[in-house]
């Protein structure tokens, strides 16, 4: 009997040790490390901005290959660009305090500012920014990110410390925006780089601290976890508010909410409209929408064809009549979209460039809107002589087939989905049958080069500088005619919308420009090939311990676009009250009293199953 | 649960417990067909491993650098320096060729070998994998033997609808009612346990403190693994006990005056445990692939995330290098397991 009580007891250990760990090991652990300060002060000493990464996270900490969005953003903190860009988004000083440009257009001197120095004490000057540029346009692999930008440089060179000269080939205006944070080229010191220029695919820039300028330096990076960053308090356009600065991925945006809820995490730049919504309404939390950098639009198969005009393709060629493209476009409740889709959180999009650029906005002229109108949507399509079949699908009067049209939709956007459900109804209004198609980005990359397809749902962002979202639509990016090459987004071509890009890629005047690239928006507009839905805000959610995160002025109740750059610098605490640190002492006690009552729990059921045994 | 049937199958299945033989190295020829086996499985792995990543539709290099100015003379260069411009058979040799060699290729994503990709996260992988991995084996076999030996007790009846119930649970709801509970709090629980990753990068990286951090930030992850497995080892767990009940040897055992637990320890146990140890390697076989949702969900630093991303655009060196680690791994435990099965079962080792 003694053996076997003892057996029992051992049970009942072993029980209660499962459960522990089970459920008194969070409470525990919790005891260990629950004097910690709050996340805004943190444990190292000075005050700590704890902001999310972007959810792309980190591919290479080498700024020559890396192409994912937090990494770019990691370098607009930790390297220098010639300019900055201001909450207008125009260019700004940065390195340069200021530029001219001589009156053949071709020649650009920049005034880099003098007494610089890198993290590390070496002298920064104009040469380390003509040596990445040179590097860049003579090295495949530094080419690799941000080759394109200096594609028409004809020579950079730097005749003193403080004075950068860039040549280029023919007349650019978007020069200033080439090398600024996060989107542009970050300048490197040569003295670091220049020896792993031979294995620059290879090299890792993983050793910390790294030497760079800007208004952090990066002292530590866990792969898929965070990167840690010290401020540097004599950076040129004012000192950063708080001591660190850090970075931590978050996989799951629910997940980054909950950590702002829980005050684990101070910023949040992308949440999306469910939890805006239910951020909105929490305490302790300060959310912002700024003026939305892209839209979400349907593009229309105009007839996939090669740069020599042979057609590729599966597309129907129904698309390629302007009469059914306008007649869908007038079927579209974009209105509707905005409100049930976006949680109104947008606007209704008419312009090909978003609104966080102002300089860029373009709105149709008054009598050129295209407004919902499916009745009028009928009418043109009946008197273009598209008649309604039996089952109220109109048939092609060219092909005599009914226009069952096909649309991709992303699998993974719940945008798209619920958009897609809207134009199912909408389309089948004015008689033209759709099949839905998700799949994945990739495959929906395939079909879209090689034609074969007829509705895609599609969606870009731009930075402050439109030259490659314009170029996207030009002829010279329809595929070769072996089929491959090419990178057009809608198969969208018009000689005279090149001939506008061409011009205004060489006029220096702001608002000249501007108006180019106006008459480039309406050709785009009255095509109907991208049919442009919403320009969905960006939404951002801050800790309300933090001032300063979101930068600039609203204008309408929409902030201007929200730059890392520019949040993390200006990001500055507010007073501390104590209530803070009581509240999740109080926790930990709850928790442990939780697992006290599961642990006993599981000791009594032990203990009556032992009862049990005995009455066998 | 037990029908008369099936107890009578594991009557006649039932081996007596003799008294056990000393373990012989098995014969040449068992290890031989057996290494030959798992060799085949490598390589016809390798084949699907290729063929399935490239017949899925996709344009790497358009997805990839999305969103990024680049020329179309870029992308073209981007096509070679990436092989893509070359035929498929031409692919499927240098892919077999370099696997072969040890080499896993290049990512295109993230510019950098697939093996220091891989290396950089199976440390978390298996950490999380590992921990939830023991936890569950433990306890499930524990509950499914306790639960199983009293069958339609009420202990057996909580515990296995528990198991159950948990088992069906979406793990990505389930995660998030945790991450919520725990990490944000509800009512009066106030949050104590981080939201995301394996450290608190304010901490210091090294020694004790860095270890209970880990541990602190290991909790829900490996609690949201453990409570949708486990039910998988109660089940087994129980239904082999509950079969090997009803054994004449068992009945011979108690004759011999035994206790109900010596019974159970030292004679059913020992039986009941085939059909488990069977699932714990084929299950340590697929721990170094992590898990996708948990992963996620709290932000770990594993290789199933690292899988997930890679599909995506789709970056076939990363899929094809990942593939063939995580097979290599359930074909390696695969072998473990039957060669275990020797020293367990002395009725294997008479083939």
């Amino acid at each position: 009997m003694v053996v076997r009580e003892s057996r029992r007891i051992r049970a009942m250990l072993a029980a209660a040790c499962v459960s522990g760990l089970l459920v008194a090991g969070p409470a525990a652990l919790a005891t260990a490390t629950a004097a910690r300060a709050d996340s805004s002060t943190g444990a190292t000493s000075g005050t700590t901005l704890r902001v999310a990464m972007d959810s792309s996270g980190v591919d290479t900490l080498n700024p020559f290959t890396a192409y994912f969005n937090g990494a770019l953003d990691l370098f607009g903190s930790i390297y220098p660009s010639l300019t900055s860009i201001d909450e207008n988004g125009v260019p700004g000083p940065y390195l340069a305090d200021s530029w001219t440009l001589s009156p053949d257009h071709l020649t650009w001197t920049f005034k880099i500012h003098s007494g610089l120095k890198w993290s590390d004490g070496q002298p920064l000057t104009a040469a380390d920014a003509a040596w990445t540029l040179n590097l860049i346009m003579t090295n495949t692999v530094a080419g690799t990110a941000n080759g394109t930008l200096v594609s028409n440089f004809a020579s950079v060179t730097a005749p003193d410390a403080t004075t950068l000269v860039i040549k280029t080939k023919q007349p650019q205006a978007n020069v200033t925006y080439v090398s600024i944070p996060v989107s542009g080229i970050p300048i490197v010191p040569q003295h670091i780089w220049q020896s792993h220029v031979a294995d620059l695919k290879d090299y890792k820039n993983d050793t910390f601290p790294v030497v760079g300028y800007g208004p952090w330096t990066l002292t530590d990076y866990q792969t898929d976890q965070y990167a840690k960053l010290d401020a540097n308090k004599s950076f040129l356009l004012g000192a950063p508010k708080y001591d660190h600065l850090i970075e931590q991925l978050y996989k799951e945006s629910d997940a980054a909410v909950a950590a702002l809820k829980a005050g684990q995490l101070d910023y949040i730049n992308g949440v999306n409209a469910t939890q805006f919504s239910s951020l909105q309404h929490t305490g302790g939390i300060t959310t912002a929408q700024a003026a939305g950098d892209g839209w979400t639009g349907l593009e229309l198969n105009p007839g996939a064809r090669t740069r020599s005009g042979k057609p590729i393709g599966t597309g129907n060629p129904a698309l390629s009549d302007p009469v059914l493209r306008r007649a869908i476009a007038q079927a579209i409740d974009k209105k509707t979209l905005v409100a049930k889709v976006i949680d109104g959180q947008g606007q209704v999009a008419a312009g090909y460039l978003p609104p966080a650029w102002p300089q860029w906005n373009w709105t149709p002229q008054a009598g050129e809107e295209q407004s919902f109108d499916p009745a009028a949507a009928n009418k043109m399509l009946d008197a273009a002589g598209y008649k309604t079949g039996a089952d109220g699908i109109r048939v092609d009067p060219k092909t005599g087939k009914p226009l069952n049209l096909r649309l991709g939709i992303h699998s993974d956007s719940s945008n798209d989905s619920a958009i897609s459900t809207y134009l199912v109804g909408w389309l089948k209004a004015i008689g033209v049958g759709v099949t839905i198609q998700p799949m994945s980005m990739t495959a929906l990359n395939s079909d879209l080069g090689k034609g074969d397809w007829d509705m895609l749902m599609d969606s870009w962002t731009t930075g402050p500088d439109p030259t490659y979202l314009l170029g996207i639509q030009s002829c010279s990016t329809l595929p070769g005619d072996d089929g491959n090459g090419g990178n057009t987004d809608a198969f969208f071509c018009d000689p005279n919308y090149d001939k506008l890009f061409a011009q205004q890629a060489t006029i220096f005047d702001p608002a000249q420009r501007a108006q180019v690239v106006g008459q480039m928006q309406d050709i785009l507009y009255k095509a109907d090939v991208d049919q442009l839905f919403y320009y969905a805000t960006n939404k951002v959610a801050a800790s309300t311990k933090v001032t300063g995160l979101v930068t600039g002025k609203p204008d309408n109740g929409f902030y201007p676009a929200q730059t890392s750059f520019w949040s993390y610098l200006k990001a500055a605490p507010v007073a501390q009250s104590a209530s803070a640190s009581s509240g999740s002492s109080t926790g930990t006690f709850v928790g442990l009293a939780g697992a006290v009552v599961v642990v006993g729990a599981g000791a009594v059921v032990v203990r009556r199953r032992r009862g049990a045994d005995d009455r066998e | 649960m037990s029908s008369p049937s099936a107890v009578a199958e594991a009557v006649g299945a039932a081996p007596d417990p003799r008294p056990r033989r000393a373990f012989r190295v098995p014969r040449p020829g068992y290890l031989v067909t057996k290494l030959a086996a798992a060799a085949v499985s490598f390589g016809v792995t390798l084949v699907i491993g290729f063929v399935l990543f490239n017949v899925m539709p996709s344009d790497p290099v358009r997805t990839m650098t999305r969103g990024r100015p680049v020329s179309e003379a870029q992308l073209a260069a981007l096509r070679v320096q990436l092989g893509l411009d070359k035929p498929i058979w031409e692919r499927f040799f240098d892919y077999v060729g370099n696997t072969l060699h040890g080499n896993l290729g290049y990512s295109w994503e993230y510019q950098q070998s697939v093996a220091s990709l891989t290396l950089s996260r199976v440390g978390p992988t298996l950490l999380l994998m590992g921990t939830s991995f023991a936890i569950s084996v433990v306890l499930g076999l524990w509950l499914g033997m306790r639960s199983g030996w009293r069958a339609g007790s009420l202990f057996d009846r909580v515990t296995s609808s528990t198991a159950l119930t948990l088992w069906s649970v979406p793990t990505f709801w389930l995660g998030m009612i945790l991450l919520i509970v725990f990490s944000v709090g509800i009512g009066p629980i106030h949050g104590f346990l981080p939201t995301a990753g394996m450290s608190d990068p304010t901490l210091p990286q090294t020694g004790m403190t860095h270890y209970l951090d880990v541990a602190r930030h290991l909790v829900l992850p490996a609690l949201t693994m453990v409570l949708v497995v486990y039910a998988q080892y109660v089940t087994i767990m129980r239904s082999s006990i509950i079969e090997e009940k009803g054994s004449p040897y068992l009945l011979t055992a108690r004759a011999k005056g035994l206790t109900d637990d010596a019974v159970r320890r030292r004679h059913a146990l020992p039986n009941a445990m085939l059909p488990s140890v069977t699932m714990i390697f084929m299950h340590l076989g697929g721990l170094i692939s992590g898990a996708v949702t948990v992963e996620a969900i709290f932000s770990w630093p594993g290789l199933g995330d690292l899988t997930y991303q890679a599909l995506t655009i789709p970056d076939l060196p990363v899929l094809q290098g990942t593939f063939i680690v995580f097979s290599a791994s359930v074909i390696i435990m695969n072998l473990l397991a039957d060669l275990a099965y020797r020293v367990l079962d002395p009725r294997v080792r008479a083939q």
